[in-house]
């Protein structure tokens, strides 16, 4: 019984986590109708600059804070000087383009931090009991974290007129511009928005995983599962889909080792096979998949 | 008249161009037969991407797969290479026969992400999950249990050369067939409008399907030549974030032509080539110039070389919007 409650929330802070990356993913396909690959990138920057603020100021959260905000500066840069020229054109632009960017960094990072796996120190070792189950705070604050963004990320897209603008946006977007409405700079701020986000999840990931240049390969399957899963540019759907994934992940994980690598993978390709546009997704042309 | 009978001669050109490379530079010998092999596999992700317009992040799985059939034949089962080939072949025949419905089935960004994972599983396969028959990172050797094969020795680099050279030219004049008959232009048409294609009363379903099972048939294949002129193969074959390097491979050689992937194959692996000298991991580089070829460059080197012949014709997929 014990096992299955820590393995649950082992799972939780897993899914936290998955969503937090995956958001990136998955408004660049719904709003901008870019595969945004390179949010890894920001995943992978934010968890090296926690490692250095954490083994120079000893301060976590100043290395999450830090990555958030080099992460939104990176996706700032990126999206106008680069992702501009590909808004449009043949998803395979964007999708070439942007893991050229991700391999970019990938390749700056090893330079900078060098080739070997750094390990993260967490905040807190403070332990929580449930019902007589020891559970690390530490997991707790990320599911807290990641719950609290999806409200506030929801609150932004429902209550105020630039969330619903990008909403407007996804649904369709020569419509938004003919209301007058500068959609490029939604893009920007959704973009830099998302890059924040990955930036953080990255951060929050550091302590719970040891940090390498090839961290991001991973999280870049496990992301693309999610969001595939949930279906493409929905964020209701990539929440859902993370929340099961991060239990497929751990619970399948206790059962048989393996699993927790492969297990999301068979998931998606039954999901696939049986619902093509996962979960969540808008069929049709509605993003872009099927001209 | 005097044009047809130059096509016709690229091949032998080309080819021919390789035999005398290796006497001019003898050192330089595994090169230019990795050159053959890569060509190969860039020619199976052309189909894919430059006939078809599908991005696959998951090319390496094919190739691993093509190499550990043919190194577990060789390691457990025979002795013969050219069975091993053939074991390999019918392996890429059997994927993409199997596969080929439910990753076709799949557009656009869908494909080239299952793909990727489908590489993910592949590479956890063949590392961990079968550790026993792969023997995971340590590599599976079996240059020792191969059989001469008959009239030319494969096991010996210098006759290995003739026999990949062999392969090339046989898959080029294959390749060309394929360009010039329907099925080519099939492929083609299917990517630009596929509900033309429907009208006209084509099964587009079947075209695609028809395009992945070559390009896995092709992706193995170079896989299970580079398995037996190494002697051994190891799980690196198949990573994941070595699905970039064809796709720069093949946007480098000009994607949709029959002759790119020679010289994308001969571009990238020679400035692989001259640039591992300075850096191990060259990630960076790979990056940056996909980016240049993409923006600047996007016809290829064979692509430009055609459109400075005949002005005009438009061969690269990346022209159309």
């Amino acid at each position: 019984m014990s096992v299955w409650l820590s393995a649950v929330v082992y799972g939780l802070s897993t899914s936290a986590i998955l969503f937090l990356v995956s958001i990136a993913l998955s408004v660049g396909y719904g709003l901008m109708r870019i595969v945004n690959l390179e949010a890894m990138l920001y995943y992978s920057l934010g968890a090296y600059l926690t490692y250095t603020l954490v083994s120079t100021t000893g301060s976590m959260w100043l290395g999450a804070l830090c990555g958030v905000l080099v992460g939104s500066a990176l996706g700032f840069v990126v999206e106008t000087q680069l992702l501009r020229r590909v808004y449009g054109k043949n998803m395979l632009f964007s999708m070439v383009t942007t893991f050229s960017v991700y391999l970019i960094g990938i390749g700056l990072i090893q330079y900078v931090w060098g080739l070997n796996p750094k390990p993260v120190a967490s905040p807190t070792d403070t332990m929580l009991r449930f019902w007589g189950v020891a559970i690390p705070l530490y997991r707790v604050l990320i599911i807290g974290i990641a719950g609290i963004t999806y409200i506030g990320f929801q609150l932004f897209l429902n209550r105020t007129i630039v969330g619903k603008a990008i909403r407007a946006g996804i649904e369709n977007r020569d419509h938004v511009q003919a209301l007058g409405i500068n959609i490029y700079r939604i893009f920007t701020l959704t973009f830099v928005l998302a890059s924040g986000l990955a930036g953080l999840g990255g951060a929050l990931n550091a302590p719970l995983i040891m940090v390498g240049p090839y961290m991001g390969n991973d999280m870049l399957l496990y992301a693309f599962t999610t969001v595939i899963l949930g279906g493409l540019g929905s964020l209701k759907g990539t929440f859902i889909s993370a929340l099961i994934l991060g239990q497929v992940i751990s619970i399948g994980g206790t059962i048989w080792s393996p699993l927790s690598f492969v297990g999301p993978f068979f998931v998606m390709f039954t999901v696939l096979i049986f619902k093509p546009n996962g979960l969540f997704g808008v069929k049709g042309v509605a993003f872009g998949f099927d001209q | 008249m005097a044009k047809r009978t130059y096509e016709w001669l690229l091949p032998f050109l080309f080819t021919g161009g390789l035999i005398l490379a290796r006497y001019l530079f003898p050192s330089k010998m595994t090169f230019i037969t990795e050159v053959a092999l890569y060509t190969l596999y860039v020619m199976g992700n052309n189909i894919l991407f430059g006939y078809m317009g599908y991005v696959s992040f998951g090319q390496p799985v094919y190739l691993s797969m093509g190499a550990y059939s043919a190194a577990i034949y060789l390691a457990y089962l025979g002795r013969s290479p050219l069975v091993a080939i053939l074991v390999a072949i019918l392996m890429g025949v059997l994927v993409g026969v199997l596969m080929g419905p439910v990753l076709i089935r799949l557009r656009g960004s869908y494909f080239t992400l299952v793909n990727a994972a489908f590489c993910a599983i592949g590479l956890f396969t063949v590392e961990r999950l079968l550790i026993g028959i792969t023997r995971g990172n340590d590599g599976l050797w079996f240059r020792t249990r191969m059989l001469a094969t008959p009239l030319l020795d494969i096991r010996q680099p210098r006759n290995f050369f003739f026999f990949a050279i062999m392969v090339l030219l046989v898959i080029f004049l294959l390749y060309r067939r394929m360009d010039r008959s329907v099925l080519g232009v099939a492929f083609k048409a299917t990517q630009g409008n596929e509900r033309r294609m429907q009208f006209l009363g084509y099964d587009t379903f079947k075209i695609r399907w028809i395009g992945f099972v070559l390009a896995t048939v092709l992706s193995t294949l170079a896989g299970s030549l580079y398995a037996i002129n190494f002697g051994f193969v190891n799980p690196n074959l198949g990573e994941n974030s070595r699905a970039a390097e064809v796709i720069v491979a093949t946007l480098l050689g000009g994607s949709g032509t029959v002759y790119g992937p020679f010289f994308g194959a001969i571009t990238f692996l020679g400035i692989k080539e001259i640039v591992s000298q300075w850096i191990t991991r060259w990630e960076l580089l790979v990056g940056v110039l996909t980016i240049v070829v993409l923006f600047r460059f996007n016809r290829g080197v064979w692509g430009t070389f055609m459109d400075l012949i005949h002005k005009g014709r438009k061969t690269s997929v990346l022209q159309r919007e």
